[in-house]
């Protein structure tokens, strides 16, 4: 929709250039390009320590990168001082102001400005309704919840109608309840203020359902780009299909290339039939299978490809399904059934993976 | 109902407590400063009145009792004191947070320098300094006096205003940057504020050290300056009532500042360093 700027364009409201930041021998953050567009949120997904927070900081300005550039908009900020960049940052620790009430919280960004003062009380009574907490101004923070105190955290960020919004790890002080409400509600602001946002998480289920575009990093490098379903669907490496997802991994050889399908083999002997692609014969992959990609079958069939018949290792139940541990040749898959009967230790399942559904990633 | 009494009784008692561990040794000295014949084997004394008192307030004047008006020595002690921590602190404030907040080279060195007239048995540096300060012109004056107790004091009023502005997250302050506040704004609304009870501690710290400093004051005082303390050492041994008396007065800053953090300990701000 490149008519509509301020709504999903591809006007790039932030970019970074060969962005680097170390800190004494480690590399928090290596040569980062990354372009975020206007409207957007982008989530910044990665391990503890794979540079994601450190990038965000210097987005911010808190840090400023040994090389490379950071722009928001037309305008160069890498040096720039946090004040004058126009951001708006949500910490992961709230960092409410304890000795100021919500309102004092909320007003002191506009004060600075020199908003007048009625302007200042109906901005900060808009926003206040926006997260829901109406009628709160003059609570301190310790008279809040940690749900509010988010929200007020949240709010205080928006009040002052920055470019870009910066969230670091903001809900992952919450409780799994709350912050599962949180996420769709971050979700639906961002989309009504139509604010470029980015946001930092190491939680996948998170970045899957916030984030238009997710960037997954690892050892300060940028690993992939893209939607959450091209992440999930087609993750570039092992990585990524373990980090994003459940993944079982199998180790394998292409053995065979035809027609319709090439002929994977493991050191052990077991042989997966897969779509072409562009694999050569001799070339050794990596299987990636889901657990939702495992299917079950009653009975062996003759038609079907990719049947095999796997020893249960371990089930654990899990309420509204059974997380399964299945043996196939060496290798160890991991399934989910449907509540039922929980299988036993030994007992042997047939199981099928379908070609189409097999992810192969470089070894 | 139950709780809430028992609760009470608990406070009361626990109040009775404080005060008697607190005032209970005290309370000799109060005994003492009105004292006027108290031998052997007595409990109380045999004759009290205050005659001492009132000598020491320069409401009378009489031979027969030794002590004199401590007006003058009084007046020298909350000059130096006053100066001394205003000094103190002005300096102690900007190096706490330079040492709380940046990577300051040979921090631990500094931080050490400042311990270092601490670690050093005090009499040896104060006699060695004595020349330095004929010197300049400063042994005997007000002003040496000042400087001396500078140095003393500085220790404390560093090491606390460090660990106050350390225990603020530093997030508050990234927070305030990141809605525009310039660094010098966010010191003055946001860290200050937060810092006040730790740098209120700081500087009663640094004022009863400088009240009550003896040593550093009788080696670069005398003989022309005379704090209470100097006038306490020499009365103290032959002259119980005098000293106890002096002892008493010593005493008021510490518990005027007492009721003082009491009213600005107030819940916000404690709430939001332990946050």
């Amino acid at each position: 929709m490149p008519d509509e700027p301020s709504k999903g364009g591809n006007m790039p409201e932030v970019k970074l250039d060969g962005v680097t930041k170390r800190y004494g021998k480690v590399t928090a953050v290596d040569r980062l390009d990354l372009v975020v567009r206007d409207g957007e949120i982008l989530t910044l997904l990665g391990p503890s320590g794979c540079g994601k927070t450190t990038t965000l900081r210097c987005i911010a300005g808190f840090v400023v990168p040994d090389e490379g550039r950071i722009f928001l908009g037309e305008e160069e900020v890498t040096r720039l001082p946090p004040e004058k960049r126009d951001i708006g940052f949500v910490f992961q620790n709230y960092a409410l102001w304890p000795h100021m009430t919500v309102f004092q919280n909320l007003a002191f960004g506009l004060q600075l400005r020199r908003t007048p003062k009625e302007e200042i009380g109906k901005r900060v009574r808009e926003v206040l309704s926006l997260v829901r907490l109406s009628g709160m101004e003059d609570r301190y923070p310790r008279q809040l919840s940690g749900g509010q105190q988010q929200r007020v955290a949240l709010a205080r960020a928006l009040v002052l109608r920055p470019r870009v919004l910066l969230l670091d790890e903001p809900l992952s002080n919450l409780d799994a309840k709350l912050r599962e409400e949180m996420r769709f509600e971050i979700r639906e602001l961002q989309r009504q203020l139509g604010i470029t946002a980015i946001y930092v998480t190491h939680d996948q289920a998170e970045a899957l359902v916030l984030s238009d575009r997710i960037a997954v990093l690892n050892e300060g490098r940028l690993v992939q780009l893209g939607t959450p379903e091209e992440i999930y669907q087609r993750p570039a490496n092992r990585f990524v299909a373990g980090f994003i997802g459940l993944s079982s991994f199998v180790e394998a050889r292409v053995a065979s290339v035809e027609a319709d399908g090439a002929t994977l083999e493991t050191e052990d002997g077991v042989r997966f039939r897969v779509p072409k692609g562009s694999l050569a014969e001799g070339q050794t992959i990596v299987l990636a299978i889901r657990p939702e990609h495992v299917e079950i079958l009653a009975a062996p069939s003759e038609e079907l490809e990719n049947v095999f018949q796997a020893e249960v290792l371990r089930a654990a139940y899990l309420g509204n399904s059974i997380d399964c541990r299945l043996r196939l040749g060496k290798w160890e898959l991991r399934t989910q059934l449907p509540p039922g009967k929980i299988p036993s230790p030994g007992e042997k399942l047939w199981i099928r993976l379908p070609p189409e559904k097999l992810i192969l990633v470089e070894a | 109902m139950g709780t809430k009494w028992r609760r009470a009784l608990l406070e009361g008692l626990l109040l009775c407590l404080v005060f008697f561990v607190i005032f209970g040794p005290i309370s000799s000295l109060l005994i003492w400063s009105i004292a006027i014949r108290w031998y052997w084997p007595h409990v109380l004394p045999q004759e009290i009145g205050l005659a001492y008192w009132k000598q020491a307030l320069g409401l009378q004047r009489d031979w027969a009792i030794a002590a004199v008006s401590i007006w003058g020595a009084f007046g020298t002690s909350m000059l130096v004191a006053l100066v001394s921590t205003a000094l103190v602190m002005t300096m102690a404030i900007p190096a706490g947070y330079a040492l709380a907040r940046f990577r300051v080279p040979l921090k631990a060195l500094i931080l050490l320098l400042f311990l270092m007239p601490k670690a050093f048995p005090q009499q040896p540096i104060f006699v060695n300094l004595l020349p330095t300060f004929t010197r300049w012109g400063l042994a005997g004056t007000v002003q040496g006096v000042i400087l001396i107790h500078i140095l003393v004091c500085l220790i404390f009023g560093v090491w606390i205003t460090t660990s106050a502005f350390k225990a603020i997250p530093q997030e508050l302050e990234e927070a305030a940057r990141s809605v525009g506040a310039t660094r010098w704004r966010t010191f003055w609304k946001v860290l200050l504020p937060l810092a006040a009870p730790g740098l209120l501690v700081s500087t009663v710290f640094v004022f009863i050290t400088s009240l009550t400093e003896f040593t550093g004051t009788f080696f670069i005082g005398l003989p022309f300056v005379t704090t209470l303390p100097m006038l306490l050492y020499s009365s103290s041994g032959y002259n119980m009532q005098f000293a106890s008396v002096i002892a008493i007065v010593l005493l008021i800053p510490s518990l005027l500042f007492m009721v003082l953090i009491q009213r600005v300990f107030r819940p916000e701000y404690m709430g939001g360093i332990a946050g």
